[in-house]
């Protein structure tokens, strides 16, 4: 499974040579207060989230599968492999957005950490969510089949609360509340926030894993 | 000694074929040819040996274990070699030798090392510069790199040079000295079978219609060649399939000697596996 593992990143090294360059550039530009770490963190989670699509979409132009099933290692094992990349991917990047936030607070005297840590968090959750329920459908529908399902999950919501907002559904003032919340529950909550996307991870694995066994190759 | 493939009753289904009842049994220490015309079933037959799909009935036993209940263990002893390289384009040699070190628990790194020089595979290349022939030898040095005891190939040789179809065949031949070896593959050269295979299976639309041992075959089986008077002075029990044309007809006996008595008149000739390929596609049912 390692060895899986190992595939993926070394057939994906020069894209994710590339995405570090990105990065590296984001981060750079964060210290330097020309972006915020939400948008950073953001960006991040996003580029991350193609990682696993692209590993699909180039194992399925190898006919990978096919072969990594005559491996003494059975159909669970390749599900558990593809699942493991996407977690240290969507991990690393969170890493690197609390790297950004510890970068920020030196060089910024603002004390914005605690909150941009929120944000990390949130995002990592996200992160996760999408991953969650990205992967099955990658091995139900196939990479191709399943990119148009990736755009409506990330861009949906933000187009429907734009067009809510456009409506007049509601107005500027609708998310007012949030600042009502106190801050210690708040933190609290996005810190442990990732919990609820890692625990659907198990299911998802599980319904990815039933796929892949009444899958023939 | 124990049989490195015994198949019974194998059944698979499709919307348009197939897979009827296929029983083949590969004794260790040999190579058995699968031979048959595009989707006759020999593909269908290696996936269902893989567990790559799901069989509707039969059994499968490889190296003595079922290849469902043992399928890790089982499949730790098996190479395969499939009708494409399945590595990625972006890899190389060295990254294979990485991937596959923790794939297989008996994987060798110094013996894929000597396959990669034997069969001039630079090592920093990527597999999308190489050519058909050497991505077919990376898999098969791939395959054999982890010490297999049986080797499976579909369709391995399709598309290579007589050069490098002949180098390929030197490894099967030199992989089965060891009689704990078999070698199990698909291929539509049946010259190169008549080259190195022990065993004959030839599938027919999803059958098997033939499975012997190669030499007995090549020994028995004959091709007679005669006008169409002459073939209506034989009975249609000693004529496996016929073929009728313009300038005359052929028959495929199934023993030569045994007809040559019978029939001292006609003429019949040694055949090759090609043409008892062309016999069961082509030919009628000598009726």
């Amino acid at each position: 499974m390692i060895g899986l593992v190992l595939k993926d990143m070394l057939v994906m090294r020069k894209t994710i040579r590339t995405y570090a360059m990105f990065l590296a550039f984001y981060l750079v530009m964060t210290v330097l207060g020309l972006f915020t770490i939400s948008f950073t963190t953001a960006i991040l989670q996003l580029i991350v989230m193609l990682l696993p699509m692209s590993a699909f979409s180039f194992d399925e132009m190898a006919k990978w599968d096919r072969y990594a099933l005559t491996f003494p290692l059975g159909r669970r094992a390749l599900v558990t492999g593809r699942y493991l990349f996407a977690l240290v991917m969507t991990v690393v990047a969170a890493l690197c957005g609390l790297l950004s936030c510890v970068l920020v607070s030196i060089f910024d005297s603002s004390d914005l950490m605690l909150e941009n840590m929120m944000t990390v968090m949130v995002c990592l959750s996200l992160g996760l969510f999408y991953a969650d329920i990205l992967l099955p459908l990658c091995y139900k529908l196939g990479p191709e089949r399943a990119r148009p399902y990736f755009y409506l999950i990330i861009f949906g919501p933000i187009v429907l609360l734009f067009g809510a907002y456009q409506l007049g559904f509601f107005g500027a003032d609708s998310l007012s509340f949030l600042s009502s919340i106190p801050d210690r529950p708040a933190v609290t909550l996005s810190f442990f926030l990732p919990i609820v996307p890692l625990a659907g991870m198990g299911l998802s694995y599980l319904i990815a894993c039933r796929i892949v066994e009444n899958k023939e190759f | 000694m124990t049989n490195a493939i015994e198949i019974r009753g194998l059944c698979k289904s499709y919307e348009d074929f197939a897979l009827q009842n296929v029983d083949l049994t590969l004794p260790g220490g040999s190579i058995m040819g699968l031979i048959g015309e595009n989707g006759a079933g020999k593909t269908t037959t290696i996936k269902c040996i893989l567990n790559l799909i799901h069989r509707d009935a039969g059994q499968i036993t490889l190296l003595g274990q079922d290849n469902l209940a043992g399928e890790a263990a089982v499949k730790a002893d098996i190479g395969v070699v499939l009708d494409e390289c399945y590595f990625h384009d972006t890899l190389r040699p060295r990254d294979i030798d990485k991937i596959l070190s923790r794939v297989f628990p008996t994987w060798d790194s110094a013996l894929f090392e000597d396959y990669r020089n034997k069969f001039q595979l630079p090592q920093g290349k990527f597999v999308k510069e190489f050519s058909r022939g050497m991505k077919m030898k990376l898999s098969l040095a791939a395959a054999l790199a982890h010490r297999p005891k049986l080797l499976i190939l579909d369709e391995a040789t399709a598309g290579l040079d007589p050069v490098v179809r002949d180098e390929i065949l030197d490894e099967f031949l030199a992989f089965i000295q060891d009689e704990d070896h078999a070698v199990l593959i698909s291929s539509h050269i049946t010259s190169d079978l008549e080259k190195a295979a022990d065993y004959i299976t030839y599938l027919h639309q999803g059958r098997v219609v033939l499975s012997e041992a190669k030499d007995v075959i090549l020994d028995h089986y004959g091709r007679l060649a005669c006008t169409a008077r002459q073939l209506e002075t034989v009975e249609r029990e000693d004529l496996v399939r016929v073929r009728k044309g313009s300038f005359g007809c052929e028959g495929l006996v199934r023993d030569r000697a045994a007809f040559h008595q019978k029939y001292r008149d006609l003429l019949v000739e040694k055949t090759t596996l090609e043409e008892i390929m062309l016999f069961m596609g082509k030919g009628e049912e000598a009726v």
